[in-house]
């Protein structure tokens, strides 16, 4: 047995000289990993890595060029689907696996009926024993489409471990869930680690891979550049590790915000939010933290004119606005983020210069007609600005990306010439060093004056980058905490206090 | 490597513009195909013929193709034809209105019936696809009650050479009006600002909404411009019929569905030009004039044509999947 860092446990996967290119691509070059029953294994890496090539590999998904693939004793040239359930892997993709119109046990028993008939009460059984044992709280009589997106992805997750799994594979599993459910999430892969399953947990959240993995392995373009026990290592190892080379200070220092008020909400209720008020300063960054469900981004499509205000006041630059649709913000000087990049914000199928454009119509259109030169030199303006990596501005968003889709969205919204930008989790499901370049892109935005209002359920990113924060709990505010108070102690405090105990 | 080069620009290669004008190269495939088979295909009498024969559908097709783009469908433009038609016959023949005042009403009253369309799916909030299929249905009674189910005949001659006459001895009128519109869409399509927006709201309508786009307001723009190109083929149309009866028209919409189809515009919305529809139209058109000559009868011709579309449809889809495999890494 060669196994760096732990000799003692068996491999229960062993990966070795797997290699896939693309044309254009070498997703996995020369890849060898072995993994242990009972640990959890985070995989680490940059978007593009290779950490979705390998995944799918070990799933049958793809077929490597060359390497093999050993579970179970049985050492496989071509992994197939098929052979990888029946070695008992399992994955849990980023993308939603449920059928929505089927209740929670349907879905959870999904592909195992046997015989004839199926045999529901047997489903419901066993559906409620396996939501108990996980100590998750959804009635099993509810049909998938009516859970919010954290409780499906909890059922996606009893799904899998209905199976007793031999490996179990998570890809950013905690992307959609509040910061109590992430917990009854680490309860529950803890529990299968101790029942002997190997694990392997991919997130781009630090504190979640120190919070809950053994091992850690790293992949760069598409490399194993690493493989190390948790004690051994810290989070800015991990970076240089990922990145190969050590990323400037992530979080940047700026001048102190105005005192000028950019915009003022007074008692906005509607859309969920209720008796909500709070100013935001020109060259401040507000964070607004909460969770999963707390009406942040309801409050924020109130602003934004995209929700009706029932009643309340929002005071732009002090004048009284009420937007009743996102055009009229727009126009006002209000730039919306949205938290959905692909459903919300972009349009994959057109060009990195049409989206850029598209918010912009008003300032390239001449006598009706699009002005190519003018659109043209605005998409440049702000592609080269927001360093967009891309061959050209004639790429296709939907080729990009997730951190380079998100620049396009922000050029997208800077290009309608904002002075207040709310952006709605401008970081999520984005690698470390795209990230880092959209944290020194909001510092800059802050430096001239704009006022961000920053929604984000990334605790880093919300101590890190906020100049204060507001804190919102059941769609009122529960708090204002400013920089110097700021703790994860403190916002989770606020976060989760119950209506009543908020009064003081 | 966080984009690949490769993947990207299929454009450039010869297999990329091969994929990209696949559907030109069947029409030319046709035209040589029939030519082979029958003298009298490759004949400037029978090509004038298809183009006549075809301006309505291309005109009416146009006016779809916006809704299509924009994300929506309308199954009633059938019937929107056959409504147009008959108010404008029933104003020339029955009120003794001026021929250009009727084809004024006509007009008017499309973009009266797109604009029900338009205001029908916003307001409801249903998919076009549904409300289209209940306002067919009104449009068919509210046709065959203007007409007094009756056939009104002998249309003026003045009404009658916006279908049958030709400018200079050889230019059809129609083909001019269908010249005409299908470049004006495609300005519309490609340099306007109105035309951005139809294709965004077409591709991202939630995108396009928190873009700052008047989606609602696009919308209703969108319905109406169909309505109005509907009604100027429903005119192009019973102008070269002569008469005008409730019947004329329905059928229509599953023409122009398929050549659109046929065409590359998209049923999801948000892609799609007119130099593609045009050939999905001509495509038919070819088809069925072709088998015509060569003896097939209309029966045949139908599976034909069924046929064709289910090719078309399977060989983008064949196209556009090992794309979306690539982009994996």
């Amino acid at each position: 047995m060669t196994n760096p860092g732990d000799g003692t446990s068996a491999a229960a996967l062993l990966l070795s000289s797997v290699t896939k290119t693309y044309p254009g691509v070498v997703a996995l070059a020369d890849v060898s990993l072995s993994f242990n029953a009972g640990e959890v294994h985070a995989i680490l890496g940059e978007n593009g890595a290779g950490k979705s090539t390998l995944i799918k590999a070990i799933a049958g998904a793809i077929v490597p060029d060359s390497g093999t693939i050993t579970v179970a004793g049985t050492t496989h040239r071509e992994m197939t689907p098929a052979a990888a359930r029946a070695a008992g892997i399992e994955v849990i993709y980023q993308e939603f696996n449920l059928v929505p119109t089927l209740s929670v046990p349907e879905n959870i028993c999904l592909g195992e009926y046997g015989g004839w008939r199926a045999d529901f009460g047997a489903m419901r059984r066993r559906a409620r024993e396996l939501l108990d044992e996980l100590g998750v709280a959804i009635d099993p009589e509810t049909l998938v489409r009516d859970l919010p997106s954290s409780q499906q992805q909890l059922v996606e997750i009893a799904k899998a471990l209905a199976k007793r799994p031999r490996v179990l594979i998570m890809d950013e599993p905690t992307a959609p869930l509040s910061v109590a459910e992430v917990e009854s999430l680490f309860r529950m892969v803890r529990k299968a680690r101790e029942g002997g399953a190997c694990i392997l947990y991919i997130s781009h959240r630090m504190d979640e891979i120190f919070a809950l993995a053994d091992r850690v392995s790293v992949l760069r373009d598409g490399r194993h550049v690493g493989t190390l026990a948790i004690g051994d290592t810290d989070r800015d190892g991990l970076i240089r590790l990922m990145v190969g080379r050590t990323l400037s200070d992530a979080y940047p220092s700026r001048p102190a915000p105005t005192r000028e008020v950019a915009l003022e909400v007074r008692s906005l209720t509607g859309n969920g939010g209720r008796d909500i008020s709070f100013s935001l300063h020109r060259g401040e960054i507000l964070g607004v933290a909460g969770l999963v469900g707390a009406g942040r981004t309801e409050m924020a499509k109130v602003i934004f004119g995209a929700a009706k205000l029932e009643s309340g006041e929002i005071l732009l630059d002090g004048k009284r606005v009420a937007f009743r649709t996102p055009t009229q913000a727009i126009a006002a000087g209000i730039g919306l983020i949205p938290e959905n990049r692909k459903e919300e914000g972009c349009f994959l199928d057109q060009s990195i210069r049409w989206n850029i454009s598209i918010a912009a119509l008003k300032r390239i259109t001449r006598s009706l007609l699009v002005d190519r030169k003018a659109e043209q030199g605005i998409a440049r303006h702000y592609f080269d600005r927001l360093r967009v990596k891309a061959p050209s501005l004639e790429q296709r968003v939907g080729h990009l990306s997730g951190g380079n889709q998100q620049k396009v969205v922000i050029a997208k919204t800077l290009a309608g010439q904002s002075r207040v930008m709310i952006f709605d989790e401008p970081t999520r499901g984005i690698d470390v060093g795209a990230r880092a370049e959209i944290y020194r892109l909001m510092t800059d935005l802050a430096a001239e004056g704009i006022a961000i209002l920053m929604i984000t359920s990334d605790m880093e990113e919300l101590l890190g980058m906020s100049d204060r924060i507001l804190v919102l709990h059941e769609g009122r505010v529960t708090g204002l905490i400013p920089r110097e108070g700021a703790t994860q102690e403190a916002v989770l405090a606020l976060a989760s206090s119950s209506t009543e105990s908020l009064a003081a | 490597m966080t984009y690949t080069t490769a993947a990207a620009r299929p454009s450039l290669s010869v297999l990329g513009l091969l994929r990209k004008y696949a559907i030109l190269l069947v029409l030319i495939g046709l035209v040589v195909f029939f030519s082979a088979l029958s003298p009298y295909f490759l004949t400037a009498q029978n090509l004038t013929n298809i183009l006549v024969q075809n301006a309505y559908v291309i005109i009416a097709a146009v006016g779809l193709s916006f809704v299509m783009i924009s994300g929506g469908m309308d199954l009633s433009i059938g019937y929107q034809m056959s409504v147009v038609g008959v108010v404008t016959a029933v104003c020339m023949m029955w009120f003794g209105l001026p021929v250009p005042v009727s084809i004024g009403i006509g007009l008017l009253s499309g973009v009266g019936l797109g604009l029900i369309n338009g205001i029908a799916s916003i307001t409801l909030k249903v998919h076009s696809l549904i409300i289209t299929l209940g306002t067919m249905t009104i449009f068919q009674g509210l046709s065959y009650i203007i007409s007094a189910q009756s056939v009104i005949i002998n249309l003026p001659p003045e009404f009658k050479f916006i279908g049958q006459g030709y400018v200079g001895g050889w230019l059809p009128v129609s083909v001019i009006l269908m010249v005409v519109v299908v470049a004006s869409a495609a300005f519309l399509l490609n340099f306007t600002a109105l035309g951005r927006m139809i294709y965004a709201i077409g591709g991202n309508e939630e995108a396009s909404h928190l873009s700052g786009i008047a989606v609602t307001k696009v919308k209703v723009i969108v319905y109406a411009l169909c309505g109005f190109f509907v009604a100027l083929a429903a005119i192009v149309l019973f102008a070269r019929s002569g008469s005008a009866a409730s019947s004329t028209g329905p059928g229509t919409e599953f023409t122009a569905m398929t050549a659109a189809v046929l065409g590359g515009i998209s049923f999801k919305g948000g892609e799609g030009k007119m130099w593609g529809l045009v050939t999905g139209v001509l495509i038919l058109g070819v088809l069925g004039n072709g088998m015509q000559l060569i003896g097939l009868n209309t029966y045949a011709q139908y599976i034909v044509k069924g046929m064709v579309l289910l090719a078309a449809v399977g060989f983008d889809m064949y196209q556009k999947r090992p794309r979306t495999k690539r982009r994996a890494a």
